[in-house]
């Protein structure tokens, strides 16, 4: 039997109806989460409670009190809110600025949320409390750090800290979960008690940990109840024997261990609706669903009680509950944050721990559902080796090249050597997922802040070509080095940008550790520790460092702009002696208003065309960022700082604040997303770019990358288009490559789109590192996305 | 057979323009060199920057900003002031202007390489030729036109075990082709008309030498494969496409790919100092080629339609 999809086949009737119903409910603001945990913060008795168990309590409480609703055709159930689809707020991290932006979610041009006026005013009713209880404020204690860290954030022209809105970025230990249920973790636990002398801090968490688990237990029986309920009044046998078989599995799960396949999916949804709602709702994933899934497929398809088709529609309705989540973000974040978007990752395929291939039946039925579903959420990665079956490449590659642009790929080669260098054991490095956009972790055992911060690397640039001083600004905000008249030497840039460079990270740095505090003090997570392999022997919070491995990521945004406006100092002033350099700040400074100059800067060699000379520049500014950032040590868990190579869509926020450089750039110009050349400026293709990208060292990017190939749909049609497209992946992995995605963007069709929404409602692309709905982008990602397609073409 | 073609230092070669991911140009992933110079004058060519073998001066009216900067630097006065008019008379191509262009609205078309050079261009992707069963096509313009230097060139590139596929219009001396056959694995061979009047008309020289190329190629143990670029109203009638058929099935050629005519050259043409004569046509219609694809087939020929 073959399984390779020829073309797209029809959906089964249930999902393509369920799918219809998610993509057409309107995106709304749930309230449920501020107010029952506001409530549960503001009585009296709780204060004094150890923060752990407020944790606990609270979002067990919001479990128990939170609404539910089965809806018509599903066999999964759960929601993550009140609302078909619907996002959480919470107050106690990113919430208040959030909430202070609550009128404008209903008309802003972005991500329009729907709120009522109702909603309105309950949640500024909770404001107050929250009012100097946030984690922003509470990362310092004297008042005037509080005030300069906030109000630094809330203009993030050198670095946005994520951090302080949580820290989630886990895939859990799933596996364990389904196995042993809520039920095995209170009992782990109770015996981990009494055999072991547990401190102060261990019994606070091991009691925070079983409240929780009871929570979730208690959570998946409510489900049960209402199934039960609706079965008793359902006329349809057919619909009445569903509803009784979702009974029959929520009342198992999560409180035991799964019995069938279908348990096992809706155990490990239950708790990827609870994590969602105990710290920042980003990047909870499943992680490697086709490995841990398989052994109870295999045994549903051996006892008879399923079908390989009845998986596949349970799968597809999971597959469509995972899109009923959104995230609640200011217009500020949605900056950073753009396309609505969770970043739940689910991975398919790669090696297993032992190191053989674990491609499934499973794997091909995730790939299936990816190519016939085709829906913002999860995030769909693919994990290929040198040894990855052909069937499983070809299908892969083959939904790529007619235009798919899911599953992202990953190179086991390359991310498990970066993963053992960086500590990970062999074995744990083998079983990595990603999280959030491309970060990988190892499933059930990292705890790591991946998405801690992003750094705009350019404005260095800009300061140590003038002083320290950002062009137009009076007061010097970065390190003091000389004029640009003083820069006599290339040396002397780069020893004026490595100085800028050591300030700023230095201050993100500063920031991010009071933060890492502060979450570990103020918002422990006792249901994400419980899932975390280590936090329970070592009877510490996962904000304190209780997990295996507590890496922290800072992205560096822009290395290829930075590294092509080194280059052209070098070149421009130099080499040609063009300009002096006193000469060039003064035309950057007036944003390159003459042509013959910006268009001769513009015109210099630019990173992503194989020329090493060039491309030098770019490797020089990811090594310096990345030795930069390792200086500083470890973090507070006791994991290190590493370097990120992605950069969502900060690289369009950061680019709109950042001045002209000697690129050629003029201010206000997007930057390159994550790896990726200029906009633009590969005069060469796909074959050079990987030829520059391959130049890096991948070993050292342990955070991750994200390299965006884009096609137009012309180049890739056919077998041929297929095959070289494959040929292209394959060599690019062969030679280090660890991550790749692959965009067929018909410029026409995104320019209709743009000009009319509702013309492809559900037109996707990926925008550094994730599926996105194209109406979903900000005007002016949009016209980014338009104007690199038509390059291509 | 191990040859040993000694390359020549002096000998240059010059190419306009090599093309990296190259998808339509034979098999996997090439790149694609294209060669200076052609013997043909098509009069539907959309590679007019192809025809002559020197270097050329190319100009963009629409790129050029005005600054004048080419005025200033041009050592023998061949720019003229206020709108950049160029003296061909006079120029050198020493290159001083399209150097000194901020724009980039002046170019020097045509490079010279010596073989190592260009090895090195070509070799760039030479692990995505591995990975995908692809290679180096050497186009034009005519490559043969430069066979002496592809004499040196492509040992080099067998040497690193690349694939090699030319392509031709198959207007060359046999005794040219005769070295070049051990390095080559498969050549693509452009057949305009099968009437040699009607070719001289269109092409500016008849098609006895091509075919007794075709003929001679086909014998010749390289695998041939016969393409046609199909131009409305010039070759596309049934009378040809059955003589071309019947010249195909003479030599043993079962397959054949259909070009469809397009207009992309249209600005290329505009740029250049270019007096050969030109028809400019219409892009061709999907059914279009689908009728001239089966009337091929209605000869017995397996067509290959390209898009």
């Amino acid at each position: 039997m073959s399984y390779y999809i020829d073309e797209m086949r029809p959906l089964p009737a249930r999902a393509a109806a369920l799918r219809e119903e998610v993509q057409g409910a309107v995106q709304s603001v749930c309230t449920e989460r501020a107010i029952i945990w506001t409530q549960y913060h503001r009585r009296r008795e709780n204060r004094k409670k150890p923060a752990v168990v407020r944790m606990a309590e609270a979002l067990a409480e919001v479990l128990a009190r939170k609404s539910i609703a089965i809806y018509p055709g599903e066999l999964i159930v759960g929601n993550f809110s009140s609302k078909r689809v619907g996002g959480s707020i919470f107050p106690e991290l990113h919430g208040v600025p959030v909430m202070l932006d609550l009128l404008r979610f209903r008309n802003r041009e972005t991500n329009p949320l729907a709120v009522t006026g109702k909603e309105i005013r309950s949640l500024l009713a909770v404001i107050p409390f929250w009012m100097f209880r946030f984690m922003a404020l509470r990362a310092y204690r004297s008042p005037l750090a509080r005030i300069r860290f906030v109000a630094d954030q809330l203009k993030a022209h050198f670095y946005l800290i994520n951090e302080s809105g949580g820290i989630s970025h886990i895939a859990p230990d799933y596996e364990k979960l389904i196995r042993i249920g809520a039920g095995g973790f209170i009992a782990e636990i109770e015996e981990r008690e009494r055999d072991s002398a547990p401190d102060e801090v261990a019994r606070d968490l091991y009691r925070a940990m079983k409240i929780i688990a009871e929570g979730i237990a208690r959570f998946g029986e409510r489900y049960g109840e209402l199934a039960a309920a609706m079965a008793g009044e359902e006329a349809d046998p057919a619909k009445r024997r569903e509803l009784e078989a979702i009974a029959e599995s929520c009342r198992r799960v999560p409180r035991g261990g799964a019995e069938t396949f279908r348990d096992a999916v809706q155990s490990l949804f239950f708790a990827q609706i609870a994590l969602n709602l105990e710290s920042l709702d980003n990047s909870v994933c499943p992680g490697r669903m086709d490995q841990y899934l398989y052994p109870y497929y295999r045994r549903d398809l051996e006892r008879g009680l399923i079908t390989r088709d009845e998986a596949k529609e349970l799968l597809a309705c999971f597959s469509i509950k995972m899109s009923e989540i959104i995230p609640v973000f200011s217009s500020h974040l949605t900056n950073f944050h753009g396309g609505m978007f969770n970043g739940q990752v689910v991975t398919v395929g790669g090696v297993d721990r032992n190191g053989s291939d674990g491609v499934n039946e499973l794997t091909y039925i995730f790939l299936e559902l990816m190519d016939q579903l085709r829906m913002r959420q999860p995030n769909y990665h693919a994990r290929v080796h040198a040894a990855s079956p052909r069937q499983y490449m070809d299908i892969i590659t083959g939904m790529l090249a007619r235009g798919s642009n899911t599953p992202a790929l990953y190179c086991d080669e390359s991310i498990i050597a970066m993963m053992t260098k960086n500590g990970y054991s062999l074995e744990d490095a083998r079983d990595y997922t990603g999280v959030g956009c491309v970060e990988p972790v190892s499933q059930g055992k990292s705890f790591s802040s991946t998405d801690a911060a992003i750094f705009n690397v350019p404005l260095c640039l800009e300061m140590a070509l003038n002083g320290g001083r950002r062009f137009g600004h009076l007061f010097r905000s970065g390190a003091r080095t000389g004029p640009a008249g003083s820069l006599m030497t290339m040396d002397s840039v780069k020893g004026a940008f490595e100085a800028q460079l050591r300030r700023k990270m230095g201050d993100l740095i500063r920031d991010l550790r009071a933060v890492e505090l502060a979450n570990r003090r103020y918002h422990p997570t006792p249901l994400t520790s419980m899932l975390i392999d280590g936090c329970i022997d070592a009877g510490r919070c996962s904000t304190a460092g209780g997990a295996r491995y507590n890496f922290s990521g800072v992205q560096c945004v822009a290395p290829a702009d930075t590294g092509d406006a080194l280059f052209a100092v070098e070149r421009a002033v130099f080499q040609e002696g063009r300009y002096t350099m006193k000469g060039l700040v003064a035309h950057l400074k007036r944003n390159l208003r003459d042509q013959r100059v910006r268009l001769y800067l513009r015109n210099l060699e630019k990173f992503g065309n194989d020329r090493e000379e060039t491309d030098r520049w770019t490797l020089y500014v990811i090594d310096r960022f990345g030795e930069t950032l390792r200086s500083f040590g470890k973090n507070t868990r006791g994991g290190g700082y590493v370097t990120g190579l992605y950069s969502v869509t900060a690289h369009e926020y950061f680019g709109r604040i950042t001045g002209a450089l000697p690129s050629g750039r003029r201010r206000g110009e997007p930057f390159a997303s994550g790896i990726a050349p200029e906009s633009g400026m590969d005069r060469f293709g796909p074959t050079a770019v990987c030829n520059s990208v391959n130049r890096i060292d991948f070993t050292k990017i342990g955070n991750g990358v994200n390299l965006n190939a884009k096609f137009d749909p012309h180049s890739l049609r056919g077998d041929e288009g297929r095959a070289a497209l494959q040929g292209l992946i394959q060599t690019y992995f062969r030679r280090g490559g660890m991550q790749m995605q692959i965009n067929v963007l018909d410029p026409e069709m995104l320019a209709a789109a743009r000009d009319d929404p509702a013309l492809y409602p559900n037109l996707m692309v990926r925008v550094s590192g994730y599926s996105s709905y194209f109406n979903d982008l900000t005007p002016a990602m949009k016209d980014e996305i338009i104007r690199r397609s038509l390059y291509q073409c | 057979m191990e040859p040993k073609a000694a390359p020549s230092l002096q000998e240059r070669g010059i190419v306009f323009d090599v093309q990296q991911f190259s998808l339509h140009d034979g098999p996997g992933i090439r790149t694609t060199i294209f060669f200076k110079g052609c013997p043909l004058r098509c009069r539907w060519c959309q590679n007019p920057e192809s025809h002559r073998y020197s270097m050329e001066l190319s100009y963009s009216r629409d790129r050029c900003i005005r600054c004048n900067e080419c005025v200033r630097v041009c050592p023998a006065g061949a720019v003229r002031d206020d709108e950049c008019r160029f003296d061909m008379s006079r120029c050198t191509l020493c290159g001083s202007c399209a150097e000194a262009c901020p724009a980039r609205a002046v170019r020097v078309v045509g490079m010279e390489y010596s073989p190592e050079a260009l090895m090195a261009e070509a070799g760039r992707d030479r692990d995505f030729f591995s990975g995908s069963g692809g290679g180096v096509t050497l186009s034009g313009g005519e490559p043969m036109g430069q066979h002496r230097f592809l004499a040196a060139f492509c040992p080099m590139l067998k040497a690193q075990g690349i694939h090699i596929l030319l392509e031709t219009c198959g207007h060359f001396e046999w005794s040219a082709m005769e070295g070049l056959l051990p390095f080559l694995d498969l050549v693509y061979f452009d057949l305009k008309h099968a009437d040699d009047g009607a070719h001289r008309k269109w092409t500016g020289v008849g098609n006895g030498l091509i075919l007794e190329n075709l003929g001679r190629l086909s014998a010749s143990g390289v695998p041939v494969q016969p393409r046609m670029p199909v131009i409305p109203g010039v070759n596309d009638g049934g009378e040809n496409i059955a003589a071309t058929a019947a010249l195909l099935r003479g030599y043993g050629q079962g397959v054949i790919h259909l070009l469809p005519y397009h207009n992309l050259g249209e600005g290329k043409r505009r740029q250049l100092d270019s007096p050969s004569e030109y028809i400019a046509l219409e892009p061709m219609q999907e059914g279009a080629m689908e009728r001239v694809k089966n009337l091929f087939v209605e000869e017995g020929l397996d067509v290959v339609l390209y898009r």
